[in-house]
C-alpha cells in the first residue's frame, strides 16, 4: 500500500501552515475572531494537534496556553469554550487533549473533570453535552475519549453496557451510525460511534465490511470525500471517513494518492491554512483535519496521528493507550 | 458549526478597498464588543429583564453558536418572566421565542444550538403545537431536502407526539404511514434524496409488522419497483442502490467450529479452531471422566497470537497438576463466543470428545493431522456435562426448516422463497448490467446477490463453483472501471479466490452453510500466484505442513499466529513491510521472505519479540528466514547490524540468515526435492551470518 502523492500533487506548505496557526490569535481586528470566541479551546486543540503533527510542537507557548486553559475550567470541573463561557463536554475534551499533549495534566484537577463528565451520564447510556441536556452520539464519544485519556473508564458511576446498547441502536440499514436512534448515517457520526465502540472494545457490533463499503463510497472522482451519499466533498471528511476506515483496518479501500492531492489543493498558498475545498477560505478546523488526514495517509515527514484519539501517536503511546485497541 | 464551510476566497483587493473594508470591520468589532460588555454586566448583576433579553437577542443574531448566550437567555426567560407567568402569558413568551428562532434558522439552518432552543421551548410549553412544527420543518426540508438537522427534528417531533398519545398503536402506525408517504413524495421529487431513503428504511420495518404474509410480499415488491425506477433513472446514483442492498438483505453468517485436537498431554493442551475471529465471553467448558464421574477440568483458554483475547484458534492449557481421565470433553455454548464481525453467531452448542489415552505423538503437527470434528448439540442447555444428542432429522429437513435471518422485510421463512427472490433480482440486475456495462453499481449488486445465492447451496456444488468464478470475474471488472476503490475489490476477490482454493480443506457441515474440516486433510497447500491480498481465514491452515504463498500481494504476516504445524512457509514476492507473528508459529523451520518490502531491521525483529511458555514456546528453536531482495538487505551492510539487533532482542533462539543467489538456488532445489527435514549443513554459504541465542531464563 503506497500513498505517495500523485506526480502533479502540490507540496505540503509546512512553514506556511505553522505561521497561519501561530498568527490565529493576532487577528483581533477581524469580526470573525470575536464571533468564533466560543470555539477558542477547541481551536487550541486543533492548532496544537496540527503543529505537533507538523513537527513544530514549540510553535505555540505551552505555558501561556496551560495558564489560559486553567482559567476556562469551572468549579464543576467542566471547561468552557473560552474564559467565562459555560462548561460543555466539547470544550472539556479539547482542553484535556491539549493538556495531555503537553503532558501538563498536573495543572488541573482531574477528579473534578471526571465528576463533570459522569454528571452528564444518563440512565440510557448517553451523555449530555452540558447541563441543558442535549444528547448526541458525539457527546458519548467526547465522554469516552476523555475518560479513556484520563484512565477513568472504570469509574463506578458509569454504565457503559448501556452506552454500547445505545450506540448499537444508532446503527442503520447501511451499516453506518447517526446522531441518535433513527438518525441518518453521517461520516462524522460514524467516526464517533466507531471510536466509542473501539475504545470500549466492542467493535463486534460493527459490520466492518458493510460499513467499510459505505465509507469507501464517500470518495468522489476528484479524490475528496463527502460525509453522506450524493453530497459535496469536504476536507474535514478526510478525517472522519479515513479514521473510521483506519479503526476498521480498511484505509486502503480508498485511493490515498488522490485524496492526498485533494487535501493539498485545498491549501491556501497565500496565507497558509487549509479550507473545506479548493478555492475557499481556510480555517484552523480544516487545517487540522486536513493535516490529520495526510498523516493517516502516511504523508512523508508528518508525525503519525492516532486514528481513535486524533492526537499524535507518540502521545498516546506515552500514556500507554497505544496497544489497547 | 465548527469551521467555515463554502466561503469562497475573494480576489485580492486594491489598497483603498482594503482600507474601506478594514474601517467597516472595525466598526462592527466595536459594536460587537460593546454588546459583549453589556452581556457581562447582565451576568454579573443577575439582571433578568427585557433590556437583558434584548442584548442576548442582538448577540445571538450575530453569533448564533455562542451557546453560553442561549443559556443566559433561557435563564433570563425562566427567572425573569416564566416563573411568575400564568399559562397564557407563558405560551406567548414561548411562541415569541419560537418565532425568534425560526427567523434565525432561515439564515443558519445548521446551527445545533438554535434547534435545541426550539426543543426547550416546546418541551416546556403547556400546549405545544406539534402540527405547526411539522409544517415548519417541512418548509425547511423544501429549502434543503438533505438538511440532517431538519430530518432529525422531524423524527423528534413524531417521537414526541407518539409519546404524547401514550404510544397508541393505531395512531402511531397512522403517523408512521404519513411519514412514509412523506419520504415517497421526497423521493419522487428527487431519487437522489438519501435522507428520505434512510427514513423510509426506519419506517418500513414498523409498517410491515402487522401485515399478513401476502400484504408484506406486496409491500416488498412495491419497494423493489420504486428502487428499479430510481436506478433506471440514474444508475450511477448510490442512494437507491444502498436501499436495494438493504432490501435484498443478508443471510446472517454463522460461526463454524472447524475442529479440535489435543496438542500436548503434560500439561494438557487442547486446540479449537473456528472459521472466523471470535471473542471469548465465557471460557469453554472442559471436563473429563474419572471413575464414570464427569468432573470439570480447570485451566485457561487463550487465543493464539499476542492478543490472547480474540482469535480464530484457541488453546486450552490445564491448571498445573490436575488429573484427567482417558478422554476429555470440550463444550462450546452459543453465548460463550461472539464474532468480531457483526451478526455472526454460533447457532448451537458444539461438543468435542477427545481421546487422551493414547499419548502417541511427538510433535504438534502429528496431532493436528487428526482433528476431531465437533458434534452439534441442538439444544443449548446451560453448561451441561454429559452425553450428546444427535441433531434431529436429515440435512435436507434441518435446512428447509431453518428460518432465514435476513432483513425484517424479506424474511419469509423458507429457503425456497429466498432463492426465488434472489433469482428474480439477479435476472433483473443482469438486464441493467447489459445496458450499462461500465456502471459499477449494478455489477456490485449482482456480485452481492450471487454471493447471497451461494449461501443457500452446498459449497461443493457445481453451481457454487460457477458463482465463485463469475464473482471473481465481476471483481476484475470493478477494478478496471472503479480504480479509486481498487483495493476493496481486490480484498473481495481475495476472499472469493481463497474460498475456491481451500475447498479441499473443508466440507459442508450438518448445519449448511456452515463448514467443518474435511476428513482427509491435505498437508501441503500451494496458493502461489493467486493475487491474494490477505489470508481471510488463517485457521484453515492450522494443520498444514507446507504452505506456498509465493507471488501474491500479501501485506501482513499476522496470520502466522495460526500456523501451528507449518514447518515451511514460502512468502516470497509479496508486499510485506514488517514481519509479525513468527513467534506464534511453533513448528516453523523455514520462512522465505525474499522479494518483499522489509526496509528496517526492527521490522524483521518485530516478529521475534514475544513468546509464550508451554508447548508453543520457541525456546531453543531455530527458524531460517530468507531475506534476499528486501530493501533491508540492500540498504544496510548486513552482518554488523544483524548481530547488533540480535543482542537487543535476545529472547528467542532463532537462526536467521540470508544468502547469495548461488546458495539460494541450492535451497530451492532442496525445497522441491525435500520430503523431510532440511539439512543446511554442507551447503556452501557465502557472506551468510548465523547468530544463535538461547531464550533468557527470566521468560
Amino acid at each position: 500500500m503506497s500513498h505517495s502523492p500523485a506526480p502533479s500533487s502540490p507540496e505540503l506548505l509546512l512553514d506556511q501552515h505553522v505561521k497561519y496557526i501561530k498568527e490565529l490569535d493576532t487577528k483581533k481586528n477581524d469580526l470573525e475572531y470575536w464571533l468564533t470566541e466560543h470555539l477558542r479551546v477547541n481551536g487550541l486543540y486543533w492548532g496544537t494537534t496540527a503543529l505537533h503533527l507538523l513537527g513544530r510542537p514549540e510553535a505555540l507557548d505551552h505555558d501561556q496556553i496551560v495558564e489560559y486553559l486553567v482559567k476556562c475550567q469551572h468549579d464543576n470541573g467542566g471547561f468552557g469554550g473560552h474564559i467565562d463561557h459555560d462548561p460543555h463536554i466539547l470544550s472539556t475534551l479539547s482542553a484535556v487533549q491539549v493538556l495531555i499533549t503537553y503532558d501538563r495534566l498536573d495543572a488541573i484537577n482531574v477528579d473534578r473533570v471526571v465528576d463533570y463528565i459522569t454528571s452528564l451520564h444518563n440512565p440510557d447510556g448517553t451523555f449530555s453535552g452540558d447541563a441543558w441536556g442535549e444528547t448526541d452520539t458525539r457527546f458519548i464519544f467526547c465522554a469516552l475519549n476523555c475518560l479513556s485519556l484520563l484512565k477513568r473508564l472504570d469509574d463506578k458511576r458509569l454504565n457503559l453496557d448501556k452506552t454500547i446498547e445505545y450506540i448499537v441502536r444508532c446503527r442503520n440499514f447501511d451499516g453506518g451510525f447517526g446522531s441518535a436512534p433513527g438518525g441518518e448515517s453521517h461520516a462524522a457520526q460514524v467516526y464517533v460511534c466507531v471510536g466509542s465502540l473501539t475504545i470500549l472494545g466492542a467493535q463486534q457490533h460493527i459490520d466492518a465490511d458493510q460499513l467499510g463499503w459505505w465509507l469507501s463510497e464517500r470518495q468522489l472522482k476528484n479524490g475528496g470525500l463527502n460525509g453522506r451519499p450524493e453530497k459535496l466533498e469536504d476536507v474535514c471528511y478526510s478525517w472522519w471517513v479515513l479514521s473510521s476506515l483506519s479503526m476498521l483496518k480498511r484505509v486502503h479501500w480508498i485511493d490515498g494518492a488522490k485524496l492526498t492531492k485533494f487535501i493539498l489543493e485545498a491549501q491556501d498558498t497565500e496565507t497558509g491554512g487549509i479550507s473545506d475545498r479548493p478555492g475557499n477560505l481556510p480555517d484552523v478546523f480544516h487545517t487540522n483535519f486536513g493535516i490529520c488526514g495526510l498523516s493517516l495517509l502516511g504523508y512523508p515527514g508528518l508525525v503519525v496521528v492516532d486514528p481513535i484519539y486524533c492526537m499524535p501517536r507518540h502521545v498516546i503511546q506515552r500514556i500507554g493507550l497505544a496497544d489497547k485497541h | 458549526m465548527e469551521g467555515r464551510h463554502g466561503q469562497k476566497k475573494e480576489k485580492a483587493e486594491s489598497p483603498e478597498a482594503l482600507k474601506a473594508r478594514e474601517e467597516k470591520e472595525a466598526v462592527l468589532v466595536r459594536e460587537y464588543l460593546g454588546l459583549k460588555d453589556s452581556l457581562k454586566e447582565i451576568v454579573d448583576s443577575n439582571r433578568r429583564d427585557n433590556e437583558a433579553l434584548k442584548i442576548t437577542t442582538a448577540l445571538l443574531r450575530k453569533s448564533p453558536d455562542y451557546y453560553t448566550i442561549w443559556n443566559v437567555r433561557r435563564t433570563i426567560l425562566k427567572e425573569g418572566f416564566l416563573d411568575n407567568a400564568n399559562e397564557e402569558t407563558a405560551n406567548i413568551i414561548y411562541t415569541n421565542e419560537l418565532e425568534f428562532v425560526q427567523d434565525n434558522l432561515r439564515l443558519n439552518p445548521k446551527s445545533y444550538f438554535m434547534w435545541n432552543h426550539r426543543r426547550w421551548c416546546l418541551e416546556n410549553m403547556s400546549k405545544p403545537r406539534w402540527d405547526k412544527e411539522l409544517g415548519m420543518v417541512g418548509k425547511f426540508l423544501e429549502m434543503d431536502a438533505r438538511n440532517f438537522h431538519g430530518w432529525d427534528y422531524r423524527r423528534y417531533i413524531i417521537r414526541q407526539v407518539d409519546l404524547q398519545d401514550g404510544q397508541n398503536k393505531d395512531t402511531v402506525l397512522a403517523r408512521a404511514q404519513t411519514e412514509f408517504d412523506f419520504t415517497t413524495a421526497k423521493i419522487s421529487q428527487n431519487f437522489s434524496n438519501y435522507s428520505a431513503w434512510h427514513n423510509r428504511s426506519t419506517l418500513l420495518g414498523k409498517l410491515v409488522e402487522n401485515l399478513t404474509e401476502q400484504e408484506r410480499e406486496a409491500t416488498v415488491d412495491n419497494e423493489f419497483d420504486l428502487v428499479k425506477n430510481a436506478i433506471y433513472t440514474d444508475p450511477e446514483d448510490q442512494s437507491a442502490w444502498l436501499y436495494d442492498l438493504w432490501l435484498i438483505g443478508r443471510e446472517q453468517r454463522s460461526i463454524s467450529t472447524l475442529g479440535a485436537s489435543v496438542i500436548s498431554f503434560n500439561p494438557l493442551e487442547i486446540v479449537v479452531a473456528f472459521d472466523e475471529i471470535v471473542k471469548l465471553r465465557h471460557p469453554f467448558t472442559v471436563s473429563t471422566r474419572i471413575d464414570h464421574v464427569a468432573i470439570p477440568l480447570a485451566g485457561e483458554w487463550r487465543a493464539t497470537g499476542s492478543d490472547a483475547s480474540l482469535g480464530s484458534v484457541w488453546i486450552f492449557q490445564q491448571a498445573p497438576e490436575v488429573e484427567y481421565g482417558p478422554s476429555v470433553e470440550v463444550v462450546i455454548f452459543s453465548d460463550d463466543i461472539c464474532a468480531v464481525r457483526a451478526g455472526s453467531t454460533l447457532p448451537a452448542a458444539v461438543c468435542f470428545e477427545l481421546e487422551t489415552l493414547n499419548q502417541d505423538f511427538a510433535s504438534i503437527s502429528g496431532r493436528l493431522g487428526r482433528l476431531e470434528i465437533g458434534k452439534n448439540l441442538m439444544y443449548d442447555v446451560t453448561k451441561r456435562i454429559g452425553p450428546i444428542a444427535e441433531p434431529a432429522g436429515n440435512l435436507e429437513t434441518q435446512e428447509r426448516s431453518k428460518k432465514h435471518l435476513v432483513t425484517s422485510l424479506t424474511t419469509s421463512g423458507s429457503m425456497d422463497d429466498r432463492v426465488a427472490l434472489l433469482d428474480r433480482e439477479i435476472a433483473s440486475v443482469r438486464e441493467l448490467v447489459e445496458l450499462e456495462p461500465d456502471c459499477k453499481w449494478p455489477i456490485q449488486i449482482l456480485s452481492t446477490l450471487l454471493s447471497e445465492l451461494r449461501k443457500t447451496m452446498s459449497i461443493h456444488s457445481s453451481r457454487a463453483k460457477e458463482i465463485d468464478d463469475e464473482c471473481i470475474e465481476l471483481q476484475e471488472k470493478l477494478i478496471s472501471i472503479d480504480p479509486l476503490r481498487q483495493e476493496r475489490y481486490e480484498d473481495r476477490r481475495t476472499q472469493l479466490v481463497f474460498d475456491r482454493e481451500t475447498l479441499s480443506i473443508v466440507k459442508d457441515s450438518k448445519r449448511l452453510p456452515e463448514v467443518e474440516f474435511a476428513e482427509n486433510q491435505p498437508r501441503d497447500l500451494d496458493l502461489s500466484m493467486r493475487g491474494l491480498t490477505h489470508i481471510p481465514i488463517s485457521s484453515y491452515f492450522i494443520h498444514l505442513d507446507t504452505l506456498n504463498l509465493d507471488s501474491n500481494a500479501i501485506t501482513s504476516t499476522r496470520f502466522l499466529r495460526n500456523l501451528l504445524s507449518v514447518r515451511r512457509l514460502n512468502l516470497s514476492n509479496n508486499l510485506i513491510e514488517r514481519l509479525e507473528g513468527v513467534q506464534h508459529a511453533p513448528s516453523l523451520e523455514f520462512l522465505s521472505l525474499e522479494g518483499n518490502q522489509i526496509a528496517k531491521w526492527e521490522d524483521v525483529m518485530a516478529g521475534f519479540v514475544f513468546w509464550r511458555e508451554g508447548k508453543l514456546s520457541r525456546t531453543g528453536a531455530t527458524v531460517k528466514v530468507l531475506l534476499g531482495l528486501n530493501p533491508v538487505v540492500e540498504n544496510e551492510g548486513g552482518e554488523y547490524v544483524l548481530e547488533k539487533r540480535w543482542e537487543d532482542v535476545g529472547e528467542v533462539g532463532v537462526q536467521i540468515q540470508w544468502q547469495t543467489d548461488e546458495v539460494r538456488l541450492a535451497e530451492e532445489v532442496q525445497l522441491r526435492d525435500d520430503e523431510g527435514v532440511i539439512h543446511m549443513e554442507g551447503t556452501r554459504r557465502v557472506s551468510a551470518t548465523v547468530v544463535e541465542f538461547d531464550a533468557g531464563a527470566g521468560h
